[in-house]
């Protein structure tokens, strides 16, 4: 029971983490430079490593 | 930045973060895969431990055990080397037994993991090393570095107080996954318990007659170069111990404590019929508080100039830079030096253990002792090449 909540709990995540990577901007006006949007990407890059890594100790 | 470079970069990042877990991954992975010694000369079969109890079957907890079946019948000999996976002579001294021992007379069983979990995986926290390799007569062999205790993949989460069963002794949790607190261990127990249990099932199955446990310790602790035996077994290890000091090999000798629950010296002579059970301690610097830099050639070379420092200042258990005894100086402890003392100490105590059981005696040759692998050693090849040259 614990690792299937886990697991949905890690699901969310990633679907959160990866929706950040790809979502455009909430308003036309919020304009980010491209070294804040490069910075976002790789943060939600670096977040998903553990997580997914974390599913292989899960027998 | 528009959406298409937006969405190219995200591409990007995601790609370097599955380059990362898929390094990381194959790592993680590979240590599960453990090597195995070679069929010496005397290996009848390779058994597991769920051969002798069900219980780990299908488990990390199972672990090879190295049968070796002398010409003659006699006695059963138990040699236990990765106790702890991280103490090096331990588990390599099982290895050298394994392929080079010629059994005369009864049975040996070997087992070069005895907490296999362990030795599949490591602390990087503590800048383990994760392998190390040798030059043997085959060529290039790889060798793991493991953890003192089981896999929290096969046993998690530790409680709060480890209470050992029977005795109800209360030590710290993370003793939970130490395999030599866990003894006689139970069928319904967790991971470390059942391959414990595995283990004395083995023991009072076979009826083996003597047991060694091989360890290490870091350079400060007291018991070290060491023996520890049951007090059914002091009778034997008194004669064995004085031997070895006629060879030249400094070893004290102690009384296993009776109120100390879930060691090897302990309980091996509490809850079986064996005549003599046995544990033995040599320097390890990779193990120790004051080490610098863990390294391969600190592991394997024992040497470390923390420690050169430290005995200077009068903090260890042992002579660091002059063993007692040695032609040489300044080469430490290597890894020669602390299989040429288990494998010496075995040789002795079994045949102080013939003397004293002419009815069920264990008898071989082939094995390279304290003088072969260190008295008599080129300074030049200590640190694992001389090791190296006996190995298959």
């Amino acid at each position: 029971m614990l690792t299937l909540i886990y697991r949905g709990i890690v699901a969310l995540v990633l679907i959160v983490v990866g929706w950040n990577l790809f979502v455009p901007e909430k308003n036309a006006d919020e304009k980010l430079s491209v070294k804040d949007t490069i910075c976002m990407q790789l943060n939600a890059a670096l977040v998903l490593i553990p997580l997914v890594l974390r599913l292989l100790m899960i027998k | 930045m528009d959406k298409s470079k937006k969405m190219i970069s995200a591409v990007v990042c995601l790609a370097l973060s599955v380059a990362v877990m898929a390094a990381s991954a194959s790592s993680f992975l590979a240590a599960r895969n453990v090597p195995l010694p070679e069929r010496g000369p005397s290996v009848t079969e390779v058994k597991m431990l769920s051969d002798w109890f069900e219980g780990v079957k299908g488990t990390n907890a199972d672990t090879p055990v190295y049968v070796l079946q002398g010409k003659k019948e006699g006695g059963k000999m138990l040699i236990l080397g990765g106790t702890h996976a991280n103490e090096v002579s331990g588990y390599m001294s099982a290895f050298t037994f394994i392929e080079n021992a010629v059994v005369e007379e009864g049975t040996v069983y070997v087992l070069p993991y005895a907490n296999h979990s362990a030795m599949t995986h490591n602390d990087p926290g503590e800048g383990n090393i994760q392998y190390f390799t040798l030059t043997t007569k085959s060529g290039e062999r790889t060798f793991r570095y493991g953890s003192r205790a089981t896999n929290p993949v096969d046993q998690w989460p530790d409680p709060d107080v480890y209470v050992h069963y029977p005795s109800g002794q209360q030590l710290s949790g993370s003793e939970t996954r130490n395999i030599n607190r866990s003894y006689p261990g139970r069928p319904d127990g967790n991971a470390t318990e059942k391959e414990a249990y595995g283990i004395m099932e083995l023991i009072r199955s076979e009826g083996v007659n003597i047991g060694f446990d091989l360890h290490e310790a870091s350079p400060e602790y007291p018991v070290i170069d060491a023996t520890v035996a049951h007090q059914s077994s002091m009778d034997v290890a008194s004669v064995g111990c004085m031997n070895l000091l006629m060879e030249g090999m400094q070893m004290s000798l102690e009384q296993s404590p009776t109120n100390f629950h879930g060691l090897t010296h302990r309980e091996w002579g509490d809850n079986s019929d064996i005549n003599v059970a046995i544990l033995m301690e040599t320097a390890n610097a990779s193990q120790g508080r004051l080490r610098g830099a863990t390294t391969i050639a600190q592991v394997l070379g024992g040497k470390d100039k923390c420690y050169d420092l430290s005995e200077k200042l009068g903090m260890l258990y042992v002579p660091w830079n002059q063993i007692t005894g040695a032609p040489f100086s300044g080469v430490g402890h290597p890894i020669e030096e602390r299989c040429g003392r288990h494998l010496e100490g075995i040789k002795q105590y079994s045949e102080a253990y013939n003397e004293a059981h002419p009815e069920a005696p264990v008898t071989y040759t082939g094995v390279p002792g304290y003088s072969e692998l260190f008295l008599e050693a080129d300074p030049s090849e200590l640190g694992g090449a001389r090791l190296a040259s006996f190995l298959l």
